[in-house]
């Protein structure tokens, strides 16, 4: 079908790579070939100040409570500004010729990874060793400068060994110029190994983020991962995760907080590969002014796979009628004896609520910020990490400080 | 403190007239009862009081301290002293008790011109009123309200009446729903408050409750209009004989 299309001036740039658009059912909402406005060619390395770069990596919210933090700038990983971890229960690697895909990678065609694969120069990986617990955060730090229209590609390999668990944090920063960043993060997760990971997505307003997670999951292990996307001009995050042994667990929340005409699309696919597996999704969404949220859950279960427990929901918080949310929830079950369920709501501020906050004295539009910031800590309380979760709740308080009318 | 007058009310959109010109004035130092059967209009006049939206006040004016009640936004209202006993107390997820207490405290004192309140001065406050209403430290760590039993919501509701510390108290059936013993607790935290310059409208059913509070006016609420006033002993013969010949005089 794409064959037919003359190509765009981005898939010219990424030499004939076809871009994927709304007339594919996945990709019905966000069309990249019209949202590559411009050819932004595929580059790696900065052409930024240092002071420019300083500037933007001290905006990271996370910065303070990671123990070794990994940079990179404009696609290119940044050693000078990094902190590595300290030898022993982590291993990292750079890599500098291409980067090969990882075994995490499923049979599932995504065409993010594959524009990934085509583009990205260097990627890290890094492994966490067998038995070990790494208590203190691990960040990944992605700064894109802005400074040019063009597409930087970065990707990261994280390998949790048998009975090791680690945490991640994952921050995407970056300037007011338009460009593209695409991020893949593959992770394989052993048995009875634990990953955290907490993403937070604030690309610079004109950026366009592209990123995709890939995930397995041995036996016994669990995975628990958060999203709060605040950035960007337009964003499509994908999840896919599977489950290749018994008794796991996977948890994905995730937040958003748009407005202006900030478009996000998460997709998330969870395949239960096998039996005795849990997973819970839940998304709370909250879109102000023109912003444009969607969610596409899919749970898969597999013929083999009973006893699966598959939940996902997502709840989504209008606050103006011009704000609009799409969920498409999906449940593929070829298995008998499962729980599966999906659950999506949509709706403004509940004037209930208002009243009795406004009847005690609280005044309106702080009794409304009240509302929000409860409305999205559900999705947060999902993070182990307290201080974490604590740096969540002030984004959201500065999200709902810039919000109020001067 | 307040003054009602021929106050009539409809419920927005729906042309049906609930209140049907009601007259009432209560004056510091006051506790009125009033008493009068379902869906005759207490709940609604207590929402029209507070500022809730959805009603159509179509003739009359209510004054409050002097000024025009009704012009005032419902968080202006509780700074200047309003405070609603809610007749169903609602949960409200994701939204800390002790945060919205102090949320609610300090927003009231800053509309007034007065300091915040610190943390640990407000940490103390609370743990005193809560003390005396029976309500436990875990309760409060909840969200607003939620999963608390009916009896304790009230209990939360007079919670915040005491924290608050308003000037005009109006309790919708605050005593329904509650144990004996907690009746007793919640009576004793209204008394407390009772002084020469606060007055109170206490919405109920039950006589009993009376015994605890001691109005000074009784009111017969019936078809949206006061048809009976008088001293405490009208509660008591309420309890005797029942509502059917005030029903009859307000058709
Ligand atoms: N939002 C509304 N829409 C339609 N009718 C309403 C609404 N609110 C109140 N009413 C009606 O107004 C009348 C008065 O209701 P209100 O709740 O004030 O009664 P009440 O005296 O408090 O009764 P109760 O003793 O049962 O609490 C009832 O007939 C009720 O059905
Ligand atoms: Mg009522």
């Amino acid at each position: 079908m794409s064959l037919t299309l003359a190509p765009t001036a981005a898939e010219t740039a990424y030499q004939g790579f076809a871009l994927p658009h709304r007339r594919q059912e996945d990709w019905r909402w966000t069309d990249l070939r019209q949202l590559l406005d411009q050819a932004y060619p595929p580059t790696n390395g900065t052409k930024a100040s240092a002071a420019e770069i300083d500037r933007l990596i001290a905006t990271d919210a996370l910065a303070p409570f990671a123990r070794a933090r990994l940079v990179f700038v404009d696609g290119a990983f940044d050693k000078a500004r990094s902190k590595l971890p300290a030898t022993g229960a982590i291993t990292l690697e750079h890599l500098t010729h291409g980067a090969p895909p990882s075994s995490a990678r499923g049979a599932y065609d995504d065409p993010l990874a594959n524009l990934n694969d085509r583009f990205c120069r260097e990627s890290l990986r890094l492994t966490v060793k067998a038995g070990t617990a790494e208590d203190a955060p691990i960040a990944l730090v992605f700064v894109s400068t802005g400074h040019e229209a063009v597409t930087t590609c970065t990707r990261a390999q994280i390998i949790v060994e048998k009975g090791a668990s680690a945490t991640l944090l994952e921050t995407h920063i970056g300037g007011a110029g338009a460009y593209v960043a695409s991020s893949l993060i593959e992770a394989s997760i052993g048995d009875d190994a634990r990953l955290d990971r907490v993403k937070i997505a604030e690309d610079g307003q004109a950026a366009i983020h592209l990123a995709s997670f890939h995930v397995k999951l041995g036996t016994q292990s669990s995975l628990n991962d958060f999203t709060l996307t605040q950035g960007a001009k337009a964003t499509r995050q994908q999840t896919f995760a599977t489950f290749t042994g018994q008794h796991s667990n996977i948890k994905v929340a995730g937040a958003y907080l748009l407005n202006g005409k900030q478009h996000a699309d998460t997709k998330i696919t969870v395949d239960h590969a096998v039996p005795h597996c849990t997973s819970r999704e839940l998304f709370k969404c909250v879109m102000d002014d023109q912003a444009r949220g969607i969610f596409q859950g899919k749970v898969v279960v597999r013929k083999d796979a009973q006893k699966t427990d598959g939940k996902q929901s997502s709840n989504a918080l209008l606050l103006s009628e011009t704000a609009e949310f799409d969920a498409k929830p999906e449940l593929e079950i070829f298995a008998d004896d499962v729980v599966c369920g999906h659950g999506a709501t949509s709706g403004s501020l509940n004037d209930d609520y208002l009243f009795y906050l406004r009847a005690r004295g609280i005044p309106e539009d702080e009794a409304k910020s009240l509302l929000i910031a409860a409305f999205a800590s559900e999705a947060f309380d999902e993070v182990a990490h307290e201080a974490v979760r604590e740096a969540l709740g002030e984004l959201t308080q500065g999200w709902l400080i810039n919000r109020k009318p001067a | 403190m307040l003054e009602i007058k021929n106050l009539h009310a409809s419920i927005e959109d729906e042309n049906r007239a609930i209140l049907n010109g009601i007259n009432l004035t209560v004056n510091p130092g006051e506790v009125h009862a009033i008493m009068g059967p379902n869906g005759s209009g207490k709940s609604t006049l207590s929402y029209i009081l507070s500022g809730r939206e959805g009603y159509d006040v179509t003739d009359g004016e209510v004054l409050y301290k002097g000024q025009d009640l009704l012009e005032m936004s419902p968080d202006e209202r509780a700074a200047k002293g309003v405070f609603l006993a809610f007749q169903y107390p609602i949960e409200i997820p994701g939204v800390a008790t002790m945060q919205f207490l102090k949320v609610a405290l300090n927003s009231q004192r800053k509309a007034r011109g007065e300091g915040e309140l610190s943390t640990p001065d407000f940490m103390r406050l609370v743990k005193e009123k809560s003390a005396a209403l029976n309500i436990s430290q875990e309760m409060l760590k909840r969200p607003v309200n939620v999963g608390f039993s009916g009896g304790e919501k009230k209990r939360a509701e007079i919670l915040q009446m005491a924290v608050l510390e308003p000037s005009l108290c109006i309790l919708d059936e605050t005593d329904s729903g509650l144990d004996i013993d907690a009746l007793k607790l919640v009576a004793e935290g209204v008394n407390k408050l009772r002084s020469p310059d606060r007055a109170m409208i206490v919405i109920t059913h039950y006589q009993r409750l009376l015994d605890y509070i001691v109005p000074d006016q009784v009111h017969v609420l019936s078809k949206g209009r006061i048809v009976k006033s008088g001293g405490k002993e009208l509660a008591l013969e309420l309890e005797r004989n029942g509502y059917a010949e005030y029903v009859g005089d307000a058709a």
